[in-house]
């Protein structure tokens, strides 16, 4: 297993993790406008023959009204099922929140989930330091209902600016509750 | 002058109207403008009103009006910049970009420093890779506005690009200074920053590359570029021991790269396996839940340390319930000591989970704590599935039934089943357990396109569709939705899935449709050349680039295009009769109960082919909607983009020349896949058909630099010095003869095909590929040993055989490649089922049901 950041070359294989594991898919176009616009941002997760097993494909977003703080948002995360409890998910969030932080100066990072996608609104909350923050009514296309979820980046940015920078934040830490067991079903968005 | 100018007053104010109302989009009210203009008796023959009402007509879609008009307004005015831009745009847009680029040339000729046309023509010469014309017209650009930034960048990488990284340099550094003051600190500089440093690093001046990273770290904010072209650097210029902190952060920052352990050791300059064992170790303390450090250790331990290592490992994983647990260590079994300490390490688990809960007799006599239950259910998967691995169907089946018993909902395990079966050559057991694992979650798509694909392999192309469209947008078929996001696997196993019915207008319609993806993300690129210029993200910008310049080297493309190929092989081969005939035939001799069913059947596939173009038509407007509400693109999808062809298998299993067709599939592989064997094989099939002696030379030449012990290439060698007859040699011209002649006693050794054979099944007696090949060549060079060569084939040691191999030779059995043989195919057929007793194919039941048409013979040995 291998975590990196995604290059263009990988764009291709993460549309078809993404359309092997989520209902929401979307046009090779769409995930060449995030590589080109952040390209810090997406991360994959490969197989040791380099086929891509999980991605997150993420963005940054103006701020919203009556706000200033810049912000990113997940716009897809997925796991394939077969590489499930490897905390996968999990370490594919904090590199791509920490590059927000340190790129865009991002203060938080949101997402929506499905409202009935317990396994990955356990993820967020639990494991990620997300919190619920408001009900998007037919959210997704099929009309159901969305969580809109943030969580707050300031902490990442507080040990950033901190630490020496030769000496940069560690992921492992900067994820409050990081533990090492059962990370079931962390597919989300 | 252009025309324009030469109209008066009234007339001139509503042509600026015009030009105004097509930037706007309002194409009606750019209609009425130019009617009023060519209405007055004067000016009805006024080319640039002409070629504007044209363009306008285009907006609206009116195609084939919009040609008319701008060639006549063009015809009657050529000398207008305005009507040879405007018919570049129309070219343009219709994706004829060689055309627009010569529209844009002769529009430059009468007004050279026009900006519009000038940026236009760049858009489509780096679009085409025409990198020196697009050099040409940035200096034209820089030159005439110095001042803005996207001059000094689109001439920095017109040289870049060209590989002149000196000049690309010199021209970025002199923008960045005068841009230095005015700018603050902020992401676009950061970028700009780190393009420059790509160029120098790409120009190999690795130390002018390091001091200019560590002069300007502190406006880089892409911490994570910064670092690891710092660490390259340090390697490359030999200051391992500067490198080696530099990596130790990259692991802090993210531990679970494998490429930073391996620079790691190289900056530590650590060869020798133990030492990097040590390190590993002390990793797995520094990062506890990290993978890598855990996992490394077993590509580079062995013997008792391997085993000690790897009984940690698959302890914790048991323990854990880790579903990936063995495919993490499959890459181990390369090695066969390996593989047999796993092997009975899991065993053992096996025996003590039963006996006392623990793994291990120690741990029992220790009085450790017991495992958890659910530790025997994983260890029973695993020991599933590491019998399927080798291939032992019975043992893999016992074990993951015993796995089932103990926990019937876990899905794994049904999918782990489906695999087994799917292996020992029964896709249609297999998809019933996918499609059983797939009923236990009905929200998980993942399981769901697993289900899909497995129904796809056993041919079931509807029921395959109907399971996907519990995940495809509703009010548009699955198979059309699937085609709108671009869902190329399902698509490609389509395709296989009509290959094995002999559908063959069915499978060359996927396999176009994956090749229109291919086009389409090509045509993607075009709105990102000035976006990313506007965003500076200019090191991904090179990279899309790069990778659009070889894109159809996806392995997606590789195995469309090889149906593809084969499909219109067999079509040349044996060439569909015309659909007016099938239909003569059918009615003339149908008694008037069938003759009744047909038309029943015409009338339903009538009322199905409505239904779903209705579904198309509604599917078109949502998918507008959907994307103005789904997708943020840099600039809006273009509207007039022209409408390719709708494609109807019909007429796709009907082409006017089969091999052309697949000559347009093969050279995309030719140029990006040259280093597969199969596409020179491929090349061969398709050229000898046509009798390209030297392409045939080429592609066997081509073929035997990757492998000369192919199997397959042996049959192409031997078909090739059959086609050299005299009569075929002397044909060509002296030189090429003498060459010719060459590769023959290169290829032969001055042998004669039938000796060259011979010699080829000694060599290989032992494996059953090449005796294949061997006898289907024996046969072709002499009809008359039909028995001895069908008796080589036939008669390797059954135990040894894989059932690739079995299924193989069992094809070219029936489809006839050694004439009539039934007798012979019983037999084999016979002995295969005892063999694999699972495999369908072999099985007495009914085996046509699933394979209907025979394989073409252009199948290549490695599948």
């Amino acid at each position: 297993m291998n975590i990196r950041c995604a290059k263009p070359e990988d764009l291709m294989n993460m549309q078809h993790c993404n359309l092997l594991c989520l209902p929401e898919n979307y046009q090779m176009k769409y995930y060449f406008y995030h590589g080109l616009t952040w390209p810090q941002l997406s991360y994959v997760a490969e197989d040791d023959k380099g086929n891509i097993v999980g991605y997150v494909l993420a963005k940054m977003e103006e701020p919203e009204a009556g706000e200033d703080s810049k912000h990113g948002h997940i716009t897809s995360l997925a796991v394939k099922r077969s590489y499930r409890r490897l905390g996968l998910a999990q370490k594919l969030m904090n590199q791509a929140s920490l590059a927000m932080v340190e790129c865009f100066d991002a203060e938080y990072v949101s997402l929506h989930v499905r409202k009935s996608n317990r396994a990955a609104l356990n993820l967020y909350t639990n494991y990620l330091g997300f919190k619920v923050l408001e009900i998007e009514p037919k959210y997704y296309a099929d009309g159901e209902d969305a969580y809109s979820m943030r969580r707050d980046l300031r902490e990442i940015a507080k040990q950033l600016s901190e630490e020496n920078d030769a000496e940069p934040i560690s992921s492992n830490k900067s994820s409050h509750k990081s533990t090492d067991h059962s990370l079931h079903d962390g597919h989300c968005c | 002058m252009p025309s324009s100018e030469r109209l008066p007053p009234k007339e001139s104010a509503l042509f600026r109207k015009l030009l105004k109302c097509y930037e706007m989009k309002q194409y009606k009210n750019g209609l009425k403008l130019a009617k009023q203009i060519l209405s007055n008796p004067k000016f009805t023959e006024h080319g640039e009103t002409l070629a504007m009402k044209g363009l306008t007509l285009n907006g609206l879609g009116r195609r084939e009006e919009a040609y008319q008009y701008v060639r006549r307004g063009l015809r009657n005015d050529l000398k207008s910049h305005v009507c040879w831009h405007v018919y570049g745009l129309l070219q343009r847009s219709d994706k004829k970009y060689d055309e627009a680029i010569k529209c844009y040339r002769n529009a430059l000729k009468w007004e050279k420093d026009n900006l519009q046309i000038l940026k236009d023509l760049s858009l489509l010469q780096i679009q085409m890779r025409d990198l020196e014309g697009y050099r040409e017209t940035r200096h034209q650009l820089f030159k005439l506005r110095p001042s803005q930034q996207a001059s000094w960048i689109g001439f920095t990488m017109s040289y870049h690009l060209l590989g002149d990284y000196e000049t690309a340099n010199i021209i970025l550094e002199t923008f960045r200074q005068s841009q230095a003051l005015v700018e603050n600190y902020d992401y676009r500089n950061s970028e700009l920053l780190l393009y420059q440093n790509q160029i120098l690093i790409e120009s190999g001046n690795y130390e002018k590359a390091l001091e200019h990273l560590t002069k300007f770290s502190a406006q880089i904010f892409d911490k994570l570029s910064l670092k690891e072209a710092m660490g390259d650097l340090h390697i490359k210029l030999g200051q391992q021991s500067l490198a080696v902190p530099i990596y130790e952060q990259l692991i802090k920052r993210n531990p679970e790269n494998v490429l930073y352990y391996a620079k790691y050791f190289e900056a530590k300059g650590i060869t020798d396996n133990g030492s990097k064992l040590a390190e590993y170790k002390k990793f797995q303390e520094s990062y506890p839940y990290a993978m890598c450090p855990k996992r490394l250790p077993l590509d580079i331990a062995f013997g008792d340390e391997f085993r000690e290592i790897i009984d940690g490992y698959l302890r914790r994983g048991l323990r854990k319930g880790v579903p990936p647990l063995f495919v993490n260590v499959r890459s181990l079994y390369k090695d066969p000591e390996k593989t047999s300490i796993i092997s009975q390490l899991v065993h053992e688990y096996h025996q003590n989970l039963n006996e006392s809960g623990h793994f291990s007799k120690d741990d029992c006599e220790q009085k450790k704590p017991v495992e958890p239950a659910s530790a025997l259910l994983w260890t029973l998967l695993f020991l599933s599935q590491h019998y399927d691995f080798l291939r032992d169907t019975d043992k893999a089946l016992k074990y993951i039934n015993l796995a089932i018993d103990h926990t019937p909902t876990l899905i794994e395990l049904f999918v782990t089943k489906g695999r087994i079966y799917k292996h020992a050559g029964n896709p249609v057991e297999a998809y019933k357990w996918l499609d059983e694992a797939q009923s236990l979650d009905t929200a998980d798509r993942y399981i769901n396109s697993k289900c899909a694909k497995y129904m796809l392999q056993a041919n079931l192309i509807t029921e395959a569709e109907e399971i996907c469209a519990k995940f495809t947008r509703e009010g548009i078929s699955a198979m059309e939705n699937l085609n709108e996001m671009q869902c190329m696997w399902f698509q490609t196993e389509c395709a296989l899935a009509y290959q094995r019915l002999g559908k063959w207008g069915d499978a060359l319609k996927k396999c176009h449709e994956v090749d229109r993806h291919f086009a389409e993300i090509i045509e993607d690129q075009f709105d990102f050349h000035t976006y990313c210029m506007r965003k500076m993200t200019l090191r991904s910008y090179v990279g899309l680039l790069r990778l659009e310049d070889v894109l159809r080297a996806h392995p997606f493309y590789f195995k469309a295009a090889k149906c593809a190929i084969e499909v219109y092989i067999r079509l040349f081969d044996k060439p569909l009769e015309s659909e007016k005939t099938v239909e003569e035939i059918d009615t003339e001799n149908l008694p008037p109960a069938e003759l009744k069913k047909l038309r029943n059947k015409q009338r339903k596939a009538k009322k199905k082919a409505e239904i779903e173009s209705a579904q198309a038509a509604q599917a078109a407007s949502k998918k507008e909607q959907h994307q103005k509400s789904k997708q943020q693109n840099p600039q809006e999808a273009d509207p007039e983009a022209p409408q390719l062809d709708e494609l109807i298998p019909e007429k796709l299993e009907r082409p006017e020349d089969a091999l052309e067709k697949a000559i347009d599939f093969l050279k995309p592989l030719q140029t990006l896949a040259k280093d597969r064997i199969e596409t020179h094989l491929l090349a061969f099939e398709v050229y000898s058909r046509k009798n390209k002696i030297l392409l045939m030379i080429q592609s066997v030449k081509r073929a035997r630099k990757l492998d000369s012990t192919n199997p397959v290439l042996h049959a192409c060698i031997v078909k090739l010095l059959i086609a050299l007859t005299e009569e075929n040699v002397n044909n060509f011209h002296p030189s090429v003869k003498s060459v010719v002649e060459k590769v023959r006693t290169e290829l032969s050794g001055g042998k004669t095909a039938s000796a060259l054979n011979d010699d080829f099944i000694r060599k290989y007696e032992k494996s059953v590929p090449h005796l294949l090949e061997g006898a289907k060549m024996m046969y072709i060079l002499d009809r008359s040993k039909k028995e001895e060569a069908i008796k080589l084939a036939t008669s390797f040691d059954m135990e040894n055989a894989c059932i690739e191999d079995c299924t193989k030779v069992f094809e070219c059995l029936r489809c006839g490649e050694f004439g009539e043989c039934e007798e012979q195919l019983k037999t084999f057929k016979e002995r295969c089922h005892k063999r694999f007793k699972y495999a369908c194919l072999f099985s007495e039941a009914k085996s046509e049901e699933n394979h209907g048409d025979e394989v073409p013979d252009t199948q290549t040995a490695n599948s």
